[in-house]
């Protein structure tokens, strides 16, 4: 039972276009996230989440974008000209529901189905910047170790560890649909 | 009178246990089909619990087991070796409750609240509910799960064992 039971799943596994490499390294970026430390204030020698992102992020050679630099990113005109590039690196359904307005979506689990826009792209851009939820999410350091890892400098890669959730926190506006769908959640007033 | 409700309460128990069979078939291939349709989101799931650090073995376990259990929901429904598959469902059953179990007690003591407050998406495919509530769950699919091993449930089956026992020789003069 065991045995049939099996060799019908990896049948199915093999078969599905939905299916899982076994071989593959889904996550670059490492073991999963420990918990969080306790928050700043309840001791002296506690450190603040933003500072333990940082440390993770400097471990494995990634940069962390500095608080708020993601808006100014954002508001630069070079992001227009692609010379600043921002990469949603959650699954599509997520993408669809609503990205940073101008991201390219990039699912690190499913990346051979953007490499071909996304390449080009990080290859001219001068500063990339990642995200994904933010919080708990590894999925941005994933996307940016790919990218590191088919010959982006990584000087140019940075993760936005905040994401998605600390950017509609500061009411910032968001694009629901494809890109540049034009339509755009305005911010709160 | 007592024949006719002996009667009776044998056609309710074996309809009873028919039913029992469609719903375990039913709950673990909308389990697994639901799994297997975002193995990746199962992956993630899978990779919380630490089970272990080799990405092949826990990319093989994410791939197979949706599948695993859609193949064990489908031979529940069809009625093909019921009595086989329960005892595997229970065998899965018993070490995924222990983990389940494991990881909400470490929730609890990481966020402090009543055991039952702890709610997490174990992975399982439901999404996320309250432990108190998947573990009644886990533990109603094991009870079914135990009927069928016991030997209910055997109407309307394709071919309830797989392996036929062997028919009793005929008595000799």
């Amino acid at each position: 039972m065991a045995v049939l039971g099996a060799a019908f799943a990896f049948a199915a596994n093999q078969v599905s276009p939905l299916g899982l490499a076994p071989t593959r390294d889904y996550f670059p970026a490492g073991t999963a996230s420990p918990a969080r430390p306790a928050v700043a204030g309840t001791n002296s020698g506690a450190v603040t989440p933003a500072q333990f992102l940082a440390e993770q992020m400097k471990e494995k050679g990634l940069q962390l974008l500095e608080d708020g630099k993601a808006a100014q990113l954002f508001r630069d005109p070079r992001f227009k000209q692609d010379i600043i590039v921002f990469i949603d690196a959650r699954d599509e359904e997520h993408y669809q529901q609503g990205h940073i307005p101008g991201a390219y979506e990039f699912d690190p689990y499913r990346p051979e189905k953007y490499f071909d826009t996304v390449l080009p792209l990080c290859q001219k851009a001068e500063q990339i910047v990642v995200y994904c939820n933010g919080g708990d999410c590894d999925d941005s350091e994933s996307a940016a170790i790919l990218l590191r890892d088919v010959g982006i400098p990584n000087q140019k890669l940075f993760v936005f560890g905040g994401g998605i959730t600390k950017w509609t926190t500061d009411n910032l506006p968001v694009e629901t649909g494809a890109r540049n769908s034009g339509n755009l959640r305005k911010p709160n007033p | 009178m007592n024949t006719d409700q002996t009667s009776w309460s044998r056609v309710a128990v074996n309809i009873a246990s028919v039913l029992a069979r469609w719903l375990l078939g039913a709950v673990f291939l909308y389990m697994g089909l639901s799994k297997a349709l975002d193995p990746v989101d199962f992956l993630k799931l899978l990779r919380q619990y630490d089970l272990t650090q080799s990405s092949l073995l826990l990319n093989s376990l994410a791939a197979t087991l949706p599948w695993f259990e859609v193949f064990c929901g489908l031979l529940l429904l069809l009625g093909v070796a019921v009595r086989g598959t329960a005892l595997t469902l229970m065998a899965m059953l018993v070490p995924f409750t222990g983990l389940v179990l494991h990881r909400a007690l470490l929730l609890q003591a990481a966020l402090a609240i009543p055991f039952c407050a702890v709610k997490f998406d174990c992975g399982c495919g439901n999404g996320t509910e309250f432990i108190c509530r998947k573990l009644s769950e886990n533990l109603l699919l094991f009870a079914l799960s135990a009927a069928l091993l016991a030997g209910r449930g055997h109407q309307f089956s394709l071919r309830f064992s797989l392996i036929k026992p062997p028919a009793s020789k005929p008595a000799v003069n």
